[in-house]
């Protein structure tokens, strides 16, 4: 009985350290995961078509999410400010904060977390049942290299998209923001953007778009990475798909907060 | 054994050994299959059939042993030898594995895309395409969806797909698991036309006793990690050893 | 296959869409910052430049006609100013146009505004500098003139003490000089209407001191006391400031001479004769005041509606209402 009490109160801190072996064995092979994305993507041979085909999949298609997103999103946020810049008797600053904050941090980060949803956890599940289906297996036996046909094309695809989708969704944002001003401030669009293009500096929309390949990047990788290596049947499927979107959505706000580092030492004058 | 040394075996696997961790699956497998037979190897769920065949055609690494495909030792080829001598080999996944994304045309194209320049094979993919689905008897279904197909039409065309590099060596993954048995008996008659075709030799993995009496001209059971036993049907059966009689029993 | 050249074709249009977005974007930020199109360079040296930071925009006779792309320290409260103008401006900006540093606004961002001159001077030419002015803040002479203010409505609130018992009739003018603490509160009536004319005379020469400093011609003057006030209506704020301090002045001056009329023909009886006239005259002293103080009130009005010092005036507002409360509540009570 001594050596079974013993045995049970060993499994507590032995939890812990199998924990932490865990997470660090998931950021390596991550990072391992990452490093092969590296050596595939410039050699030989470029699957275009499936590329293509990922592009249209993940920017075309999802123009209509970010599209209704990006509008409410500077409608709303629009609304909810203007009280308070109307205290200050400065309503007239309403286009160059709103969209210095859209351009700069919350246009690029709503929208990547919307992609992380939608695109990630459809890499996810898409990978992960193609995997544990053995459709994965069947194209490196038609000799086919799967990574590079689903996994690099989906990552370009990704990494390539979403910039044009928060650009995209920033653009409509600021309409929604300009409607707003245009009905309840009588601020012309022509007013409007004038000041949204006076308040604008290079500062601000060049580190919003390298920001946004990064962002494209992690939604891809995390994706393909969960779902690459699903396991455990249907159920893991599941787990790939969520693990797939909790995961990004963290990753999108580290790399958010390192871009924000980086673009304060890059950018220190302004 | 002395029957190896006259007819050479296409395919050859000695002494090989798989673990998991603490889990070894193969502990020195040995197998050999000859020109134009057809080899069912049997065994219980876990008994790591599927692991076998994987690393027969490099989708997992062997721990140690000599996997040999036509005389060549593929633990030791590059990417692009492998691949090329994958065009040698057909496989038929446990679950059909069509690409869910791709219609029935693309996904039977989809061995041609790499593998057609390198074989110089001239016919153009249409026709390669219907031949392979003529010979499953499917070629109204050419454009569909794998969605819209039953499973034991997902079976042919997946069988189609196996076929249309016209292998010398097809590896079947539990052909008949998930189906009813009008429809592996259907499949099963199928793989036997298809083998006298195309005079293939045919690596058949199952747990299903009425395919492996129908198609096989020799039985291994893998018990144990090991090549436990090997013989024809008739003798298996007829063996008193209670780990095989388990298998025949019902 | 016609599947995918559709998806090819609308992709195309997608990306090619998202990227005009971007470069369009960048362009117009890029003209905002004049970095296309031809630039002149132009410099000036200041001894504070008050926060303003690369990028300001520039204004010539308020137009926005460039921004600044330097500063750089070059001695001890030597600060000089790079900026860059567009061409098509600068080609009518002369040599002796002047600098100075101003704010949009009360809180808004700080800019340069170049000021043109009278005189003969040729046009400027790339990487001339020009002269400049440091000027004192706006919220100076804000606080000058509201302190004014105060005082004339503590006056005003006095007098009118002094005319409601005038009025009211209680007892005769002798009763009313007889009354020490009416003679008191008559004689710090004085002094407040003096304080009043003096903070008015203090704030009126610090906008003087502007104005001379430069050495302007009255509207350019205007121009430069506040950078987004029309200068023309600063301008008229400040004669009309002058105007009522000379009217407090005056009105002061008379009450002097009253009282001490007054006090030298304390007790006379003869006097009573003359209480009328001396009634009346006081009542119409007092509509000066009134007038004087009211507009007073109104040039701050003006002020006031100007919206870039609405925070500011929002603020008094609400501290003037509490003690007009007060002051007539005292009223009442003495009442």
């Amino acid at each position: 009985m001594i050596w079974l009490i013993e045995r049970n109160t060993m499994k507590g801190p032995a939890l812990i350290p199998s924990r932490a072996e865990s997470f660090f064995n998931e950021i390596g092979d991550i990072s391992y995961f990452a490093l092969r994305f590296f050596r595939e993507v410039f050699t030989r041979p470029f699957e275009f078509r499936e590329l293509l085909r990922q592009c249209y999949n993940m920017g075309n298609r999802s123009l209509l999410l970010v599209g209704v997103t990006g509008f409410i999103l500077g409608l709303v946020f629009t609304l909810q400010s203007r009280p308070t810049l109307m205290e200050f008797g400065a309503e007239s600053w309403m286009p160059s904060m709103v969209s210095i904050s859209i351009v700069r941090e919350i246009g690029p980060v709503i929208i990547a977390l919307i992609c992380a949803g939608r695109i990630g956890s459809g890499i996810g599940a898409e990978l992960g049942s193609m995997r544990v289906t053995e459709q994965i297996d069947a194209m490196e036996v038609s000799g086919t290299n799967p990574f590079k046909y689903l996994v690099v094309t989906r990552i370009v695809a990704t990494t390539l998209m979403l910039p044009l989708l928060i650009v995209f969704g920033d653009t409509v944002a600021l309409f929604g923001s300009a409607l707003v001003e245009n009905l309840k401030g009588e601020v012309s669009f022509t007013l409007y953007f004038n000041e949204v293009f006076d308040a604008l500096k290079y500062s601000d929309i060049i580190p919003a778009t390298i920001k946004s390949f990064f962002f494209g990047f992690a939604i891809g990788l995390v994706g393909c990475y969960k779902g690459y290596f699903c396991s455990k049947g249907t159920v893991g499927v599941g787990e790939a798909s969520n693990a797939a979107v909790v995961y990004t959505s963290m990753l999108l706000f580290i790399i958010d907060f390192i871009a924000v580092f980086v673009t304060d030492i890059f950018f220190e004058v302004q | 054994m002395t029957d190896a040394i006259d007819i050479k075996p296409i395919l050859e696997l000695r002494a090989l050994i798989k673990s998991f961790g603490d889990n070894h699956v193969l502990k020195g497998f040995n197998l050999q299959l000859f020109e134009g037979e057809n080899l069912v190897v049997m065994g219980k769920s876990g008994s790591g059939k599927s692991v076998m065949i994987k690393c027969l055609v490099g989708l997992m690494e062997a721990d140690e042993g000599v996997i040999r495909i036509k005389g060549q030792d593929i633990t030791i080829l590059g990417q692009v030898e492998l691949d090329i001598l994958r065009t040698e080999i057909g496989f038929l996944f446990q679950g059909s594995a069509l690409y869910d994304s791709m219609t029935v045309r693309e996904n039977l194209e989809f061995p041609l895309r790499r593998h057609k320049t390198k074989l110089k094979i001239t016919e153009s993919n249409e026709e390669l395409v219907l031949e392979a689905l003529e010979n499953v008897g499917l070629a109204d279904a050419i454009d569909l969806m794998p969605a819209e197909l039953s499973g034991g039409m997902k079976r042919r065309v997946a069988l189609a797909r196996a076929l249309i590099l016209k292998p010398a060596i097809i590896l079947y993954d539990e052909p008949t698991t998930g189906l009813d048995p009008i429809t592996s008996k259907e499949i099963i008659n199928l793989m036997r036309t298809i083998q006298k075709k195309y005079k293939t030799s045919s690596l058949i993995i199952t747990h299903d006793v009425d395919c492996a009496r129908v198609i096989a001209d020799r039985i291994i059971l893998l018990v144990d990690g090991i090549n436990y036993i090997e013989g024809t049907y008739q003798k298996l059966i007829q063996s008193e050893d209670p780990k095989v009689k388990a298998f025949f029993k019902t | 296959m016609q599947k995918t050249v559709t998806q090819k074709i609308r992709l195309g249009v997608f990306v090619i869409l998202g990227t005009t977005l971007l470069v369009s974007a960048l362009y117009f930020i890029g003209n905002r910052q004049n970095l296309f199109g031809s630039n002149i360079e132009l410099h000036a040296e200041f001894t504070n430049v008050n926060g303003l930071q690369l990028g300001n925009n520039v204004r010539y006779s308020g137009i926005n006609s460039g921004t600044v792309k330097g500063i750089e320290m070059i001695g001890p409260s030597r600060i000089m100013i790079s900026m860059v103008i567009e061409e098509k401006i600068a080609k009518r900006i002369n040599k002796n146009a002047v600098a100075t540093i101003g704010s949009d606004g009360l809180v808004g961002s700080m800019l340069i505004n170049i000021l043109p001159q009278e005189g003969e001077s040729r046009p400027i030419k790339s990487g001339d500098t020009i002269k400049s002015y440091t000027k004192i803040g706006a919220n100076d002479i804000l606080t000058t003139l509201s302190v004014t203010n105060e005082n004339a409505a503590i006056l005003t609130s006095d007098l009118l003490k002094i005319t409601t018992k005038i009025i009211d009739g209680k007892g005769t003018i002798g009763m009313l000089i007889n009354d020490t603490l009416m003679a008191d509160n008559l004689k710090e009536s004085v002094n407040q209407l003096k304080k009043a004319s003096m903070g008015a005379n203090n704030a009126i020469n610090q906008l003087n001191t502007i104005i001379s400093s430069v050495d302007f011609d009255k509207s350019a003057a205007g121009v430069l006391l506040t950078d987004s006030v029309s200068g023309i209506k600063v301008k008229s704020i400040i004669d009309d400031l002058d105007a009522s301090t000379t009217n407090i002045k005056q009105v002061s001056e008379n009450l002097d001479t009253y009282l001490n009329e007054i006090k030298e023909s304390e007790g006379a009886f003869n006097q009573l004769i003359k209480d009328e006239k001396f009634a009346k005259n006081l009542d119409s002293t007092l509509l000066n005041i009134k007038e004087a103080t009211f507009r007073l009130n109104e040039n701050m009005e003006a002020l006031k509606h100007n919206f870039l010092f609405r925070g500011y005036f929002r603020k008094q507002e609400r501290l003037k209402t509490k003690a007009t409360r007060d002051s007539i509540k005292n009223l009442e009570n003495e009442n």
